[in-house]
């Protein structure tokens, strides 16, 4: 795929209606994603978040009678095309979920199992991306002197960040995360949110998050999905302390949801 | 879905609506103890201030509590942000209540010449921006609060008069140089109260419609 510049846009969904079945589970959701930003997406349960999440890398294809209406673009191809081939989309738009899953290998597999299936051999080459990776995912320090430990030996947030690694391995431009923080305690929170600002820098980062103090302090722009809809998409500044519809303010504030 | 904080917000408006109420009677009666000479009345408020400053505290802390556990936003972030601000307005015009009670005293031997100039009107002017101010924060009413900083042109340019009469009437006759200064400096006190109550007004708009615009400021 050719990066194709959108006005700074990453990810445009235009129209995107998504059925589970009979199910409507997303209802003509269009959205322009910033690159190198943060964008949030909040909202009740089964408001839509994660299936409008999964539906950026096409994860939703393996859902028994899932069906996509309108575009997913991605760098302004649409990511539903027949044409495009999904194990290249998807090392383009990486993925971290809510429960950590290292592969039970070691530290150093864990990262090196993406670029090897990619077809890198050279052990230099592998050496030199375990470090980048572990290192842009803030956990090179705590884990350098052990590579041959157990990814399952780590803490619940080195796991995390284990799994950042490895979705950096491949050297996405996109990372989605699925509630990335929601099982950690606040310390290894606080460095998964730091690590998430740190990332912005080079990667476009789409988050889906129930723990609305975090949308406000990781993300630059924050959308507010209701039954399937969006309901408002805006600067995260702007949502949190002037958003513009009322069930968007009847939600923040704990009103409702 | 009922929140056990929005208990604590309507504690909070209510503080400060009581606490508005009091500072009202604190100018009222302040300026009914200059332009009748009373010092008794003068004294009710130079003691009830402390009341005035209890409520200041008592919101302080309300709005400390609300801030740490329930990170408000929003629609509650500016309320808290407002009261915090009003809070401390209203606990100014209080002191300034109590700065014209205590020139009762010096006064009192000048009964007639404070009562031949504009203080009175002055004062009923100021008094009703304060007025108008905390009933735009009560009913979040924003137009009136707009006419609110509108009247504050109005007092300014009477504080300008007076100071120019005061200072040519103690030109004219050094005799009354004595309460002429005071009125100066009780004139200046009530374009104060104005000022205050204009704050307030800004803090309503802030509250209402999310836009700041103190000192000229956009958006």
């Amino acid at each position: 795929m050719h990066p194709i510049r959108n006005n700074g846009y990453k990810i445009q969904s235009k129209d995107l209606t998504i059925y589970y079945g009979d199910r409507k589970a997303l209802n003509g959701i269009s959205m322009q994603i910033p690159e190198h930003k943060v964008t949030a997406i909040i909202g009740p349960s089964g408001c839509g978040k994660s299936t409008f999440l999964r539906s950026l890398n096409r994860m939703n294809d393996l859902i028994e009678d899932f069906r996509a209406e309108g575009e997913v673009m991605v760098d302004g191809i649409n990511v539903y095309d027949s044409r495009v081939d999904v194990v290249e989309l998807r090392k383009k738009v990486g993925m971290i979920f809510q429960k950590s899953n290292p592969f039970p290998k070691s530290i150093y597999e864990n990262i090196a199992y993406g670029p090897r299936i990619n077809g890198v051999r050279d052990k230099g080459r592998l050496d030199e991306i375990v470090e980048k990776s572990l290192r842009r995912a803030a956990l090179w320090d705590e884990v350098k002197d052990d590579l041959r430990k157990s990814g399952l030996a780590l803490s619940g947030g080195q796991q995390q960040r284990l799994c950042i690694a490895r979705a950096l391995a491949v050297d996405p431009e996109i990372l989605l995360m699925d509630e990335p923080a929601s099982a950690l305690d606040p310390i290894a929170t606080a460095k998964i949110e730091e690590l998430i600002h740190e990332l912005k820098e080079n990667y476009t980062i789409v988050i889906v998050t129930h723990n609305m103090q975090q949308a406000a302090r990781v993300s630059d722009y924050t959308a507010f999905l209701y039954m399937g809809e969006l309901v408002e998409f805006d600067e995260t500044k702007k949502i949190f302390t002037n958003p513009s519809m009322k069930q968007t303010e009847d939600y923040i504030t704990g009103r409702f949801g | 879905m009922p929140r056990h904080f929005e208990l604590e917000l309507d504690q909070l408006r209510t503080m400060l609506i009581r606490m508005g109420s009091l500072v009202e009677e604190q100018i009222e009666l302040s300026v009914k103890a200059i332009l009748e000479s009373n010092p008794s009345i003068a004294q009710i408020v130079i003691e009830r201030d402390r009341k005035v400053d209890e409520f200041d505290n008592e919101i302080d802390k309300q709005c400390m509590r609300v801030f740490a556990l329930t990170q408000p936003v929003a629609i509650d972030l500016r309320l808290l942000m407002a009261a915090l601000k009003i809070n401390s307005d209203l606990e100014r015009i209080g002191d300034i209540a109590v700065n014209l009670a205590e020139r009762v005293e010096p006064l009192s031997a000048y009964g007639n010449f404070v009562k031949s100039t504009s203080l009175g009107p002055m004062a009923a002017a100021a008094r009703e921006m304060v007025k108008q101010a905390i009933d735009a924060f009560v009913n979040s009413d924003v137009e009136l609060a707009k006419k609110v900083l509108q009247s504050d042109d109005r007092v300014d340019t009477m504080d300008r008069e007076m100071f120019a009469l005061m200072l040519k009437t103690m030109k004219e006759d050094p005799k009354v140089i004595e309460p002429a200064a005071h009125v100066m400096i009780l004139s200046r006190h009530i374009e104060r109260l104005a000022d205050h109550a204009t704050n307030i007004a800004e803090d309503v708009v802030f509250l209402v419609n999310a836009k700041i615009i103190k000192h000229q400021a956009e958006g």
